[in-house]
């Protein structure tokens, strides 16, 4: 078989990685390789794929393939009545249900001009922070085991397991809750999620200290990740990237603190930032943001106001059971509701909202009718991979893994 | 600074600061908006108004621009019109980086062709795919994939019984 310079030679080697010679020499004296990484690597988060130019084990160009999680959810929403939406919601960021609900809520509410109750804001609140954490505990469980320390997953799927009973508490459903809707939240906050999340929100400092005696002085993974995948201030900005990407480079922006919704703007949190850019300035930001959630929580929790949970508006939220069988008017706007659902005026709105991954909004179109027009997710996976190659180059291989482990991908938000 | 002889309307829909931009000014404008401190561009995409009466629309679709700027915290869309077979616009990639992706998605999707492009190829969809999905005369549902046929046989084979 001739393997002669420029000459593209194609063989497959172990499970579904294929090699080809681009006839280009590297700085060793060697040529360099085309490698396929993923699609179905288990380190890629997902379904991602990367095509990588290596010289010898370093990485000179890096190009990621996108779209095997496409799942059309844009185009379903265009296909389902307002109300219907929020579950496709759920769907695309995966670890973080309830805040994409939030931005389609909100996105929702300011069309129709309505501004929700105060407890429907706390409760929005504690079930973000919630989910921030749940999203970062699966970040740094996965991470962990990536970068060698095995045990990380245990630890942190311990307390992930506890929220997912708070969300079964509170909605009926582990992950994707549905919970929050335009015009509020499913249904109040019971007496036993309030109990539980105080009891949570008491253990929970206790935890984050354990990972950190895991990870933060430990010396492998600290040589695993300081100074590995800079990047720069300048580039983050200029690249899009948000959330602990953005902030892991010592750019203090966080929705929560510089457009504030849902009442952010009245809780006391730091935003967490690293000046280090590296893959260890992103695991101290989400760590930070860790204890500011749970500061956040106990604000939340311990001022929870009382009152409704829902706006009393009739024709975007369908009346109290036990009405039903008293008011002929609530049988007739239940049946509206579920039948033909309502309308929002005509217009369109970008509402954004900060998920565990950076800047998640919605776009949405109303023409009018009961279904949107149009629906956009603006995902921050799908922004902040485009640094990848920025990141990742000249580094080795194995660096590669720890790199797409903090930009913290969710492939399914990528490819919606 | 944004010269006004570009901005076609402009206006606010539900808190959202807007302006309308003629399709082949968009560049120029953007580029001005630049300079004006709108930095980063949030997202890019088109909304496609086939058959949609609630308003009268100039083209049937429309690019949406979100841009924003990071010390004053405005932000700003910016709409342009297109038509056409293919519908095409100048890209931005240049500059605004992320707008890379996002203008790949967008003619993947709605088919818009991004003049300038360095490398409009489709993104989410497989390479071969004939259509631009999220066009509103794409029907939802339907299409023949992988395993279709076996799709098929298990939903037909209860009526057979």
């Amino acid at each position: 078989m001739a393997d002669g310079a420029g000459e593209s030679v194609s063989s497959e080697i172990g499970q579904g990685i294929t090699i080809a010679k681009t006839g280009e020499t590297g700085a060793f004296g060697g040529e360099l390789l085309t490698i396929n990484f993923g699609p179905h690597h288990p380190s890629t988060h997902g379904v991602l794929r990367l095509i990588v130019d290596l010289d010898g084990e370093q990485v000179r160009r890096l190009k990621p393939v996108i779209g095997y999680l496409h799942t059309g959810i844009e185009k379903q929403a265009e296909a389902l009545r307002w109300q219907q939406v929020v579950v496709v919601t759920d769907r695309h960021d995966y670890l973080s249900p309830p805040i994409n609900n939030l931005a389609y809520a909100l996105a929702v509410e300011r069309l129709l001009g309505v501004d929700v109750p105060p407890r429907a804001e706390a409760l929005r609140v504690i079930m973000s922070e919630l989910t921030r954490l749940s999203s970062h505990l699966v970040w740094l469980g996965t991470s962990g085991i990536e970068l060698g320390a095995s045990t990380m997953l245990m630890y942190c799927f311990r307390e992930r397991d506890t929220i997912l009973d708070m969300n079964e508490e509170i909605s009926g459903f582990r992950m994707h809750t549905s919970y929050i809707r335009p015009g509020g939240v499913m249904a109040d906050a019971t007496p036993r999620f309030l109990e539980m999340l105080d009891r949570f929100i008491a253990k929970m400092p206790s935890n984050i200290d354990e990972y950190e005696d895991l990870l933060t002085m430990n010396p492998i993974f600290r040589s695993r990740t300081i100074g590995i995948g800079r990047l720069p201030a300048q580039d983050a900005k200029v690249l899009g990237a948000t959330g602990p990407m953005l902030r892991g480079s010592g750019v203090a922006w966080d929705l929560r603190r510089s457009m504030p919704y849902s009442g952010y703007e009245n809780y006391d949190f730091e935003v967490a930032t690293s000046d280090l850019c590296d893959c260890y300035g992103r695991y101290l930001v989400r760590i930070k943001e860790m204890r500011e959630a749970v500061k956040i929580l106990r604000q939340a929790l311990d001022r929870l106001p009382d009152g409704p949970v829902n706006i009393d508006d009739r024709k975007v939220l369908p009346p109290p059971r036990e009405e039903l069988e008293t008011s002929m008017e609530a049988v007739i706007h239940h049946f509206k509701l579920f039948t033909e659902g309502y309308t929002v005026p005509p217009g369109d709105v970008y509402v954004a909202v900060e998920s565990g991954r950076g800047e998640n909004g919605c776009y949405v179109v109303s023409d009018g009718t009961h279904k949107p027009r149009r629906v956009k997710f603006r995902a921050a996976s799908f922004v902040n991979l485009q640094p990848l190659e920025r990141m990742a180059m000249n580094h080795m291989v194995a660096d590669m893994v720890a790199i797409i482990g903090t930009a913290d991908a969710v492939l399914g938000d990528v490819d919606r | 600074m944004i010269v006004d002889s570009l901005i076609v309307d402009r206006g606010v829909s539900a808190g959202d600061a807007w302006i309308t931009v003629a399709s082949e000014n968009a560049r120029d404008a953007l580029s001005a908006l630049k300079g004006d401190g709108y930095q980063l561009l949030v997202f890019l995409t088109c909304v496609d108004h086939l058959a949609d009466r609630s308003r009268d629309w100039p083209a049937r679709y429309e690019l949406v621009y979100q841009l924003r700027n990071l010390e004053t915290r405005e932000q700003l869309r910016v709409r342009a019109f297109v038509d056409g077979d293919p519908p095409r616009i100048d890209s931005v990639s240049d500059l605004f980086p992320p707008a890379n992706w996002d203008e790949r998605e967008t003619y993947d999707m709605f088919g818009i062709v991004f003049t300038g492009h360095p490398d409009l190829t489709r993104i989410l969809m497989p390479d071969d795919w004939v259509g631009h999905p999220l066009r509103r005369d794409y029907p939802v549902g339907g299409e023949v994939v992988e395993f279709s046929e076996e799709h098929e046989a298990w939903r037909t084979a209860p009526e057979k019984a």
